[in-house]
């Protein structure tokens, strides 16, 4: 077994221009000029829950996209349990749960027991441990009823946990997860990372890699940060350290510190 | 092998359940069925002139001539048509990525997606061919079905290909089955479906000796309207397998070549 779930080597991801019209039909292999990531390097150790931490377009999804293997980086590698997410990808889906962060993802006129059970035999487990883990888990995640009713009927929110559930259903060894609580209210959030931190991450081997803007979230779960700014990795520590090395009080003020944005600029420029 | 059936097995499974949420949705094709056998029947005997009896196989009726290249087209509709739609659905619905993170392939993913609506239009074809039997004297009792399933199996092989590189270019393009519309529109004319192409002028004649349709349609109504066997429809069948030996491994490369492309430009479940 690897020492490291995650190896990221000089890993880069440009992307073409987006053309639309008879320009796309002219022009149809344009060469790559937006930079999504550039020269990251990044090990995640086997068990630790990593946090990717950036603004907008700082490439976050980008890099969760790579190591679910539903983009190819430009150049360098991105290896998960010791398989190139590029040349094996299917060796690298064998390992992971993904959770996209989207509110669909569901086939509409099927309830969330349907959606899972289908989802679950894709990932090859028996019908008697889909049924269990659904069981389980739907009481887990509060879900209740709501996993006999047909998905276009449910609320966002439980769509989300929904896809938290697909995620784990098939116990993956590394857990990518693009901002898993953005739909869930603030106690269905809680109680996520409550069960994140005491069922996943700390009674298995699961390695998690989120992306969050969450900083409680964050705080709460993630060993190290990755602070990302226009597709660079401008840092990656502790929390602890992030916030010593730059004499900040909280994540938040150290993640301004390093990305040169300014917090609160809202507040200050509200005139008085 | 066993575990590709199984999953294929599971989106026929999924798409079933699907088809059971709606409402009645078999009683109303069995209805438009009815009315569509009904509207052959009685166009068939408004058509009917010495020039196309010269023109029809020896014996044939021309309602039994054109509702058999009908319901043939509505298969190869859907070998052309099945797989590019079944990708725009998932992507449309959201279901595409999280399908390409389980431990299946896409390849896996299309064929199961395209499974249903087979199955699905062979049994609107039985329906057809049920009611026009029953209420409108069709030859049903004169067909080889071993032949017809064999015609049938063989054209799906030959067919699949461009239904897979209209899935390709869906990938690339976003939009558009051009497959589709050449073939299906060069058929509608110089295919055989609905008048023997003997009636066509010669340069569209050569055109129907060109398409593959020509001889789907063929070997189909060899089988469904004459009675003959796979080895009397030998050459037309032959000269389908080729196609489909060509096609289809050629059309997986493009798929996969396509599939890459959109990993590498980031659009792969963009609409």
């Amino acid at each position: 077994m690897p020492d490291h779930a995650i190896v990221l080597d000089s890993l880069e991801k440009w992307f073409p221009p987006a053309l639309g019209g008879w320009r796309a039909y002219l022009q149809p292999f344009r060469p790559p000029t937006s930079p999504a990531l550039r020269g990251i390097f990044l090990k995640v150790r086997q068990g630790e829950a990593v946090a990717l931490l950036g603004a907008n377009g700082a490439g976050k999804t980008t890099l969760l996209r790579i190591l679910a293997t539903l983009l190819l980086p430009t150049s360098g590698t991105a290896s998960l349990a010791g398989h190139d997410t590029a040349r094996e990808p299917a060796a690298v889906r064998r390992q992971i749960g993904y959770h996209a962060g989207s509110d669909q993802g569901f086939c509409a006129r099927l309830s969330g027991r349907q959606n899972l059970r289908f989802f679950g035999r894709l990932n090859h487990l028996s019908d008697r441990i889909i049924a269990a883990r659904i069981e389980t888990l739907g009481e887990r995640f509060g879900l209740g009823e709501a996993l006999d009713r047909q998905a276009r009927a449910l609320s966002s929110g439980t769509i989300q946990r929904l896809s938290l559930i697909r995620a784990l259903l098939h116990q993956p060894r590394v857990l990518l997860l693009d901002e898993p609580t953005r739909s869930l209210d603030a106690i269905a959030a809680a109680d996520f990372r409550h069960f994140l931190k005491t069922e996943v991450l700390a009674r298995t081997d699961t390695s998690l890699l989120f992306a969050s803007h969450t900083m409680q979230e964050i705080e709460l779960l993630a060993d190290r940060v990755a602070i990302l700014d226009e597709g660079k990795l401008l840092a990656f520590d502790t929390p602890t350290a992030l916030r010593a090395r730059t004499l900040s009080s909280s994540l938040e003020e150290a993640f301004a510190r390093l990305t040169g944005r300014h917090l609160y600029s809202a507040a200050e420029s509200t005139p008085e | 092998m066993r575990q590709i059936l199984c999953d294929i097995f599971l989106f026929f499974q999924r798409d079933l359940w699907i088809a059971s949420t709606y409402r009645s949705p078999f009683i109303l094709e069995a209805i438009e069925a009815l009315f569509g056998a009904a509207m052959f029947y009685y166009v068939a005997r408004f058509v009917d002139s010495p020039a196309l009896r010269d023109a029809l196989p020896q014996g044939k009726t021309y309602f039994a001539y054109s509702l058999a290249g009908f319901v043939f087209f509505d298969y190869l509709n859907a070998a052309l048509d099945t797989f590019d739609r079944s990708l725009q659905e998932a992507r449309d619905a959201g279901t595409l990525e999280p399908l390409l993170v389980t431990q299946v392939s896409l390849p896996v993913i299309l064929i199961g997606s395209a499974f249903y609506p087979f199955v699905a239009t062979t049994l609107r074809i039985a329906v057809y061919l049920g009611w026009a039997a029953v209420l409108f004297d069709f030859p049903l009792h004169a067909a080889n079905w071993p032949a017809v399933f064999g015609v049938l199996l063989t054209t799906l092989l030959a067919f699949a290909g461009l239904g897979v590189l209209s899935a390709a270019y869906l990938l690339l393009f976003k939009r558009g089955n051009p497959a589709k519309w050449f073939i299906l529109g060069v058929s509608s004319v110089a295919g055989g479906m609905l008048f023997p192409v003997t009636i066509l002028p010669p340069w569209l004649q050569l055109v129907a000796r060109l398409n593959p349709v020509t001889y789907a349609m063929d070997a189909m109504r060899g089988a469904l309207l004459d009675g003959r066997g796979i080895l009397a429809l030998a050459r037309p069948l032959l000269i389908l397998l080729a196609i489909g030996a060509i096609l289809l491994p050629t059309s997986v490369l493009i798929f996969s070549w396509a599939l890459r492309r959109t990993k590498i430009t980031g659009t792969l479940t963009h609409r």
